[in-house]
């Protein structure tokens, strides 16, 4: 039964194209009937930079088998450095989703100019084998998983990471507010360990969310070493984001503080 | 048609959403089961009514839509069919004639991005339909209607590059009654064609020919020359361009103008390290070679060797120069006519004119014949006559070509006339290139009869290298700074090959002449004329409508911490004086970058929100139902 | 006053000068002598070098032009007198009877059910018939009918009245008159196109003696999926469709010997173009263009003939080519010489590239408009380097194939500069 539906499964991918390049590509690929296989399915955005990675996680949340991000190439963007922002946040992007355990290879980011019709389809091909090898999205059913990925959202989503993200390109070209330049190796490497910090701490709220956890509870499940688990939870406390709850025994507790009920 | 004043849609009115399917002819029908399309998108949520047409482009498709509009009380519409890059206008105008506001229309490409992409899998581009249709109403169900800013268009206009083209698009801006700025880097007008000894077979210099022109826009009235200047810096949008103008060496001074044509030409490819080139003394190019006729320093020639293609057509470069075979035949004509007056002084006062070909008495009749604009004459008097005086034996001149682009009736009939005069023309194939070598002190070509299958070599006095006309090395910077593209072969690319020659994709820029791809002299004046007109359009009106495709900040959710300001390339967004960020509506051109950027979530963009985009993406994962 | 400009001719270069003009205020009153606007391209299944549908990218322009707050567009009509000069021409203008009011018919084809002629259908180049109330094609703007009144049998027999029955919305009208209109205009654009010359006279190609042997517009219709043949290739003998076809390049063309020495320009693509096509729609069908230069020398052209021979199998043969016929079957044979040697190859289908000149109302209408005509036909610039499109007449300005040869995109741009062109005269004329 189950190998059935796995010899019917289809790849399910989500294009995110923009208007002036990559979704004019696809348009030509059209035109001169480049054939491709039938599984993406393509939004059109005005510029690859619209797409945050909370459209992407959510979207790989939601249960898709894999993304595809298409730009104009570097330089060639029509709004001057879109696309610039687009690298950077995809590899943000990518980041969080091996932090999540999703496998980064389901998103995928090409360049493709007006005119790369066939290139447009040898990608498309391409991506499809690419997803097809890797399986069905395992989002759905290990709810282990879905936390995970909920827990990137949310990370992508913080402060801390967008701002560092957003402010990269002026960061390395024109330096901070004290003139210093950033060294981009430098600043990838501190985009990394805030990445990490982000991560497990959304997933702390996440897991903490519909029932409190003890620090020995949650380094178990996370599978992060137990001191990290509280360093981060005192940092949460510092916020006011998770609180202690009454002390079952000698074990704190901690669950996550939702506000306004919405969450 | 009557305008019926634009109906608002409630916002908390439910959609009522109308969905057209297109069969394209046999485009989409002939791949995709469009009937069981329609009917699936019936049973979708919101949708009060869907159909299909032959060709909903069509008037009738057209009158469909605006029916089912009044009649089923539509407040969305969605068009399944080709791509929203071309044919979004038309349907959106066809929404706002039947009252609903043409941002609560849809478009769902099941053309390009599925019938003609899985032409041989006719279920599952069926299937796709049906997805992209589910995804097209998850989409519409969350629209909402806009209105657009208005913005006035500056009625002057900037023309950069001060050749044909170029000076065309200025005079006849400049003629429409409108300022004009025409910016040329060199120190005079003219551009390529300056150079050259003459232009078609014609009587005159090419400096006398286009001197009419250049003394025009020097004099009038409306245009403010920019010589030896360049543009530096360009901001703004369609009718507000802020555009910095420097001298060489000068300072920058900004200019206010509403529409921009860029007329900035192309430049001949070096053969470096073909047939000879900078090797032999006797192996120049096709400019070459007119400049020594133009100067008159020609050598003493018994033979020449035009050789055509030299780079292009699939060598260096991918593509055909178009113009380049024309050239040749028209220097194959003017050694044939003119070879004598051509001659450097030396040569002239040598005891070479027995050896010269064309007979000094025959001058005058060649004038009469060339004074009549075509070779072929209509009493029929004539081409025996014509042989004679054409080349002696005693110069041969002949043409190496893959092909003889002499398209169109002008060219076609000086090829005929070339070969009238003797000009030998011969064909090689890639596989069989002729080669050039100098061999006791003799240059020679040898190529492949393709007749007789054999190799031949022949000794010349002088090879000339048709080489394609290659785009401007610095294209890139102005590509950059005006943000429009550049295609494969670094040419400017205009917004479709076949129905919009002269525009950009961005509004309010205009391309014409070699910048986008060789062509003659006569098609560069044509496309500058015509880049003029498109130019003039926004200005005659005096304004342009935006579209509401911009961010808008939540007061509430801004923090003021400046991400979106910097990352904006256009200077869209400013802080207000309660310190939050605010959007000036007329710069924004709707990237999204700071939508995406902003650490709060505090800015979204009109019409392509998060949940629209996720509403969208996500029914694409929902299985058909 | 407002300024008003006259474009007679209502293809693509008629279009866009008439879009680019109204676009700018200025009133525009557009001639088509046929019932619809859309010229030849409309006729087009697909263009090169994108294989675009031709009529998808041009019915939004046909569109818009027609329904342009600044147009006038006056179909079925031709300009039969000019007087006046560069500001104030004012020209004739004959509405023929449409015999169909044009306010009221709302192209529903009711009508077409109902007619009982047969006429030879010019639009599908004479591959089927229609009736005679007709609509030229499925896009035409207008959208209604026409009845041709040469063979309508109430008009010329005064019987039937078939049509009058069938319409619900009584827009039938025998007593229709033709109509002279007088049009004011400043200025006047000519966009008058081109005609397919027929290569019967040449029997060397032996057209309309072997039935197996088509015009290249014949063949365009016969691909395109609206055409008569719904997409489908058919030989005419047996209805077959063919596996093996041979294109003939520059029949009557770049050939003094028939009066047409010029080229026609666009050939050499359309050729390339339709044999990509007929591979498209079938897997297993081989072309062969035999052809004197493959002049594909504009942007990307180059580079679809080499797309062409390569992802589409098409066979290019450089030499002139004369046609046979095994009569069995009717197949034509291919009679041509590579290397100095004559050789041939039977073929199920030929398509001719026949000349293209210009048409043949043009002579007359440059006679009215006292402009200059070159020796083929084709309407002549007064300076053809720097200022194509303008004529000895101040105030006349050209555009498109009846200024000589010219493809889609070269038409387009001329159909703008001719009206660039016209807006100056006006601004200099203190308009």
């Amino acid at each position: 039964m189950a190998e059935a539906s796995q010899a019917q499964w289809e790849p399910k991918i989500i294009g995110f194209l923009c208007n002036w390049c990559s979704y004019a590509g696809a348009d030509l690929c059209g035109v001169s009937r480049y054939q491709y296989p039938t599984n993406v399915r393509a939004v059109r955005v005005m510029c690859s930079t619209r797409i945050s990675p909370h459209l992407v996680l959510d979207i790989l949340k939601a249960g898709a088998d894999g993304v595809l991000l298409g730009g104009c190439h570097i330089g060639d963007c029509h709004y001057i450095s879109g696309n610039y922002y687009t690298e950077k946040r995809v590899r943000l992007m990518k980041r969080l989703l091996e932090e999540s355990g999703v496998e980064p290879e389901r998103l995928r980011l090409e360049w493709v100019s007006a005119s790369e019709g066939e290139k447009f389809s040898k990608i498309v091909t391409d991506f499809t084998e690419q997803v097809r090898k890797l399986g069905p999205s395992k989002v759905k059913k290990d709810e282990k998983l879905r936390s995970r990925v909920a827990a990137a959202d949310d990370a992508s989503e913080t402060f801390r990471l967008k701002a560092l993200v957003g402010r990269e390109l002026n960061l390395v070209n024109k330096g901070n507010v004290y003139n210093n330049k950033l060294d981009p190796a430098e600043l990838d490497r501190i985009i990394d360990s805030a990445t990490e910090e982000e991560f497990e701490r959304s997933l702390i709220l996440e897991l903490s969310m519909s029932k409190p956890r003890s620090v020995k509870e949650l380094g178990e499940i996370m599978e992060v070493p137990t001191d990290k688990v509280l360093r981060h939870i005192v940092a949460l406390r510092q916020k006011n984001m998770i609180a202690m709850e009454h002390p079952e025994g000698f074990t704190p507790t901690y669950k996550t503080i939702v506000i306004g009920g919405e969450q | 048609m009557i305008h019926m004043a634009e109906t608002k849609v409630n916002e908390s009115e439910k959609p009522r959403i109308g969905v057209f399917v297109c069969s394209c002819g046999s485009n989409i029908g002939g791949f995709v089961d469009v009937p069981s399309v329609a009917d699936y998108a019936k049973t979708l949520p919101d949708v009060v009514y869907a159909t299909q047409n032959m060709y909903t482009c069509a008037e009738d498709g057209l009158s469909n839509i605006r029916e089912a509009i009044r009649k089923h009380n539509l407040n969305r519409v969605i068009v399944a069919s080709c791509t929203p890059r071309t044919h979004a206008p038309l349907f959106q105008a066809t929404c706002e004639s039947a009252g609903l506001n043409k941002y609560l229309f849809t478009f769902v490409n099941i053309r390009e991005h599925c019938s003609w992409v899985h032409m041989k899998e006719k279920d599952l581009a069926t299937k796709k339909s049906k997805d992209l249709i589910r995804m097209g109403v998850a989409r519409a169900r969350l629209l909402k209607p806009q209105e657009e800013a208005k913005v006035e268009v500056e009625p002057v206009g900037l023309v950069i590059g001060g050749g044909v083209s170029g000076m065309t698009a200025a005079a006849s801006l400049a003629d429409m009654g409108f300022p004009v700025h025409l910016v040329e880097r060199e120190g005079d007008l003219g551009g390529f064609v300056k150079i050259l000894n003459n232009l078609y077979v014609t009587e005159k210099s090419a400096a006398e020919t286009i001197k009419p022109l250049i003394e025009k826009v020097t004099a009038h009235k409306n245009i403010t020359l920019h010589l030896n200047s360049s543009v530096k810096s360009v901001e703004g949008f369609i009718g507000n361009y802020e555009v910095g103008i420097a001298p060489k060496g000068g300072e920058e001074k900004k200019y206010k103008v509403g529409t921009i044509v860029v007329a900035t030409g192309a430049l001949e490819f070096v053969p470096e390290g073909l047939y000879g080139y900078n090797q032999y003394p006797n192996v120049v190019t096709l400019t070459e070679f007119e400049i020594l006729c133009r100067k008159k320093t020609l050598p003493k020639l018994k033979s020449v060797a035009f050789i055509q293609c030299v780079g292009s057509r699939g060598q260096k470069m991918s593509y055909c120069s178009r113009i380049c075979c024309n050239v040749a035949i028209k220097n194959a004509i003017n050694i044939a006519d003119n070879y004598e007056d051509m001659l450097g002084v030396m040569e002239k006062q040598g005891t070479l004119v027995d050896k010269i070909p064309v007979e000094k008495k025959a001058t005058e009749e060649i004038l009469e014949r060339r004074r009549r604009r075509r070779g072929r004459g209509t009493e029929g008097e004539g081409d025996a006559e014509e042989v004679k005086l054409g080349p002696s034996e005693k110069i041969e001149v002949t043409v190496f070509n893959r092909d003889v682009m002499a398209y169109g009736v002008e060219h076609e009939l000086t090829y005929n006339k070339a070969r009238e005069k003797r000009v030998k023309f011969n064909r090689y194939t890639l596989d069989h290139l002729p080669k050039v070598f100098m061999e006791d002190n003799q240059l020679k070509v040898t190529y492949f009869h393709e007749t007789l299958k054999l190799e031949r070599t022949m000794p010349v006095d002088m090879v000339v290298l048709s080489t394609p006309l290659v785009a401007q090395p610095d294209a890139g910077d102005l590509s950059k700074m005006l943000k429009v593209p550049l295609g494969q072969e670094g040419f400017f690319l205009e917004a479709h090959v076949k129905l919009r020659p002269v525009d950009f994709a961005t509004d309010g820029i205009y391309v014409a002449g070699t910048c986008k791809g060789p062509a003659d002299i006569t098609e560069a004046v044509t496309q500058g004329a015509a880049a003029a007109s498109r130019a003039a359009t926004p200005m005659a009106k005096g304004y342009v409508q935006a579209e509401a495709l911009s961010s808008v900040v939540d007061e509430t959710k801004c923090t003021g911490c400046g991400t979106c300001i910097e990352v904006c390339p256009y200077g869209a967004l400013r802080k207000n004086e309660k310190g939050i960020a605010e959007v000036i509506v007329a710069a924004c051109k709707g990237c999204g970058c700071c939508g995406a950027t902003c650490p709060e979530g505090a800015i979204t963009m009109t019409n392509y929100t998060d949940a629209q985009l996720l509403a969208e993406a996500k029914a694409a994962l929902q299985e058909e139902v | 006053m407002e300024k008003a400009v006259m474009v007679i001719g209502g293809g693509v270069a008629g279009i866009q000068a008439s879009l680019d003009l109204a676009d700018k205020g200025l009133i525009v009153h557009l001639v088509e002598k046929t019932p619809s606007i859309g010229g030849r391209m409309a006729q087009l299944d697909k263009t090169f070098p994108t294989n675009d549908c031709s009529i998808c990218i041009l019915a939004p322009k046909m569109a818009d032009c027609f329904s342009h707050p600044n147009t006038n567009v006056i179909t079925y009509s031709e300009v039969i007198g000019v007087e006046g000069s560069v500001g104030n021409f004012k020209v004739k203008v004959l509405k023929k009877a449409r015999y169909v009011d044009e306010s009221k018919c709302t192209g529903c084809g009711e009508c077409l059910e109902k007619c009982p002629s047969k006429v030879v259908n010019d639009w599908e180049m004479g591959l089927t018939t229609r009736k005679a109330i007709y609509i030229p094609f499925m896009q035409a703007v207008p959208r209604v009918m026409t009845i041709d009144k040469e063979h309508c049998l109430k008009l010329t027999k005064d019987k039937c009245g078939n049509c009058m029955k069938a319409c619900k919305r009584g827009a039938i009208n025998y007593e229709m008159k033709d109509q002279v209109l007088e049009v004011e205009v400043a200025a006047i654009i000519v966009a008058t196109g081109f005609d397919v010359w027929d290569p019967t006279p040449s029997t060397e190609y032996g057209y309309g003696r072997y039935p197996n042997v088509f015009t290249a517009m014949e063949y365009e219709r016969m691909i395109n999926a609206a055409g008569p043949t719904h997409g489908h290739i058919q030989r005419r003998s047996d209805k077959e469709r063919p596996r093996k076809m041979a294109f003939i390049q520059c029949v009557g063309s770049r050939n003094p010997q028939v009066g047409h020495p010029y080229c026609c320009a666009v050939c050499c693509m359309h050729a390339t173009k339709e044999s990509m096509l007929a591979r498209e729609h079938y897997d297993d069908i081989e072309s062969t263009i035999f052809y004197k230069d493959m002049r594909a020398c504009s942007k990307g052209f180059y580079e679809y003939v080499e797309r062409a021979k390569r992802d589409y199998g098409v066979r290019y043969i450089n030499s002139d080519a004369t046609v046979q016929e095994n009569a069995d079957k009717h197949n034509p044979i291919v009679v041509y010489d590579v290397g100095g040697r004559q050789q041939s190859e039977e073929f199920d289908l030929v398509v001719l590239a026949t000349t293209l000149v210009p048409k043949k109302e043009t002579a007359e209408l440059a006679k009215l408009l006292g402009l200059k005509v070159d020796e083929f036909g084709f309407l002549e610039s007064s300076d053809r380097i720097l200022g194509p499109g303008r004529t000895v007449k101040p105030g006349i300005y050209l555009a498109g194939y009846a200024a000589g040869p010219a493809d889609i995109p070269e038409s387009v741009a001329q159909g703008s500069s001719a009206a660039a062109k016209a807006v100056e005269a006006i601004a200099q004329a203190g308009g």
